[in-house]
């Protein structure tokens, strides 16, 4: 690489991530915004309640079709196995920066592949839940959907928000402030030795002995 | 039942989608309709009377087998005599149920409501929608127990029976009572308008009919437009829910749940900051 680091995302994989990131993004201001009054006036930044209210579930769309790519691109690189379990036992240690007791990850830890996996699941909660709130007057077969059904589907719609928004805070908080040179591996593609060595060291030594 | 009402004022009693609570601080008379189905001939004059007042369009309809108008209400039809067929004693019925919004004492609609002020419930008992904070997302519509509100692909608004909020603010009746050739619909305070109904049951037991009722469901804290129903043991028939509520399934919840949402991302905003002060950022050393 001409910046002497390593390449740690491909182009593809750039764009996949910020397709799902943006995408998601726009969809929890926008939620938030139509989830209680004292959001609403978030959806000013969105062109006002019924532009916000009618882009919010075709945006959805589109990250659902994110998610689809995601896991296309990623699902095989983050199979969780028996070195992962042993990561999640010594969270405790990565949470406050003791590298020392934290096993060697390698080019995902276990953290990112759960991150990864509950997006997943919650890009299908999303769908699920989203699509009577969309058309309440039934869609491809379904519905007419009833109160009953529509308001377990708003709760449980927003508990998955406010699930992906916790995720959301933790994910870029690590990818930036936390753990500098992080934010270019997902802008550039590429990430310094004594990064990868320091936060991937498997994959370090992987990249290394090629 | 006409006659020297006072002018009902339009305070807001409730309101949608707002934090705050509604405005309204005076304590108006509330008004209530009263139909009387056993004396409804069908004549539909009130369907007429209410497209005309309110100025909604025409929709053309087709004989389906059945002496109803039209199929269903729509956004440019706020009120439909439906008929259901039914054979009691022996003998044909037609079970009559003047459909459009029955305008709940607590409003389903208002509740599941996510704009500002787009549902409004005034202190004479009218729920109205403001068409112009509507933004379409039908909540409404599914949150109405009674199947009401009705969206507009056009413009994208829900509408239905405002009551003829306008005549009533006058001290005037709505369009459907002012026009029913057999003074089927009554019109006056709530509480006239309930004894008034509790009469009419007790002169249809004398009369003979076993079963007659008020349908007045406590479900949704009673209606501002009530039913006096010869066959109180058919609700279901007549097409009236045997118990509507305001707010079916996970809404309360999820009302009690969202106060925390914004406030949990908020909190994680803080603990990241937190960390960040405690643990610092975790910097590669440098390249050799």
């Amino acid at each position: 690489m001409s910046r002497g680091g390593v390449q740690r995302f491909t182009f593809v994989e750039r764009v996949v991530h910020w397709w799902v990131g943006l995408s998601f993004v726009f969809l929890l201001l926008t939620g938030l915004a139509l989830s209680h009054p004292r959001l609403f006036w978030i959806t000013t930044l969105f062109g006002g309640g019924s532009t916000t209210r009618r882009l919010h579930p075709w945006v959805g769309i589109l990250f659902a079709g994110s998610i689809v790519a995601m896991v296309a691109l990623w699902a095989r690189e983050m199979r969780v196995g028996p070195s992962d379990r042993a990561w999640l036992r010594a969270i405790r240690h990565y949470a406050v920066h003791d590298k020392e007791n934290v096993p060697p990850a390698g080019k995902y830890n276990a953290g990112q592949k759960l991150f990864f996996w509950a997006m997943s699941v919650l890009g299908v909660l999303y769908l699920v839940t989203g699509i009577p709130l969309w058309l309440p007057g039934g869609v491809l077969g379904l519905g007419p959907f009833y109160g009953s059904t529509v308001n377990v589907m708003r709760l449980g719609h927003y508990l998955a928000t406010v699930g992906g928004g916790l995720l959301l805070i933790v994910h870029v908080y690590l990818g930036t402030l936390a753990y500098p040179g992080t934010l270019g591996a997902m802008l550039h593609g590429s990430v310094t030795r004594a990064w990868a060595k320091l936060h991937h060291p498997l994959w370090h030594e992987e990249e290394s002995g090629r | 039942m006409m006659r020297d009402a006072p002018s009902s004022s339009l305070s807001i009693r409730r309101v949608s989608g707002s934090p705050d609570p509604a405005p309204g601080i005076r304590q108006g008379p509330e008004y209530a309709k009263l139909v009387d189905i056993s004396r409804c001939i069908g004549c539909k004059g009130c369907e007429v009377a209410c497209k005309e007042w309110n100025e909604l369009g025409i929709e053309p309809t087709e004989n389906f087998g059945s002496f109803q108008s039209h199929r269903d209400l729509s956004p440019d039809t706020w009120l439909l005599m439906r008929f259901s067929e039914a054979e009691i004693d022996g003998d044909f019925h037609w079970l009559i149920k003047k459909d459009a919004c029955l305008h709940c004492e607590e409003p389903g609609c208002l509740y599941a409501c996510p704009a500002p002020g787009a549902i409004v419930q005034y202190d004479n008992g009218i729920v109205d929608i403001d068409q112009d904070r509507c933004i379409g997302c039908q909540m409404c519509v599914s949150g109405c127990p009674f199947d009401v509100p009705r969206f507009s692909a056009e413009t994208r608004k829900v509408y239905k029976c405002n009551m003829c909020v306008d005549r009533v603010e006058s001290g005037l009746e709505p369009a459907c009572v002012k026009t029913c050739p057999t003074n089927a619909i009554a019109w006056g305070t709530k509480d006239e308008m309930v004894s008034l109904g509790e009469r009419k049951v007790e002169r249809l037991r004398e009369r003979g009919f076993a079963r007659p009722a008020l349908y007045d469901p406590s479900g949704v804290g009673g209606t501002h437009m009530m039913y006096v129903v010869p066959h109180g043991d058919r609700l279901e028939e007549y097409d009236l829910p045997e118990e509507p509520t305001a707010s079916p399934g996970a809404l309360s919840a999820l009302y009690g749940l969202r106060k925390l949402g914004a406030p949990a991302l908020g909190l994680g905003l803080v603990a990241a900051g937190l960390h960040y002060l405690g643990f610092g950022p975790q910097e590669p050393e440098e390249e050799s």
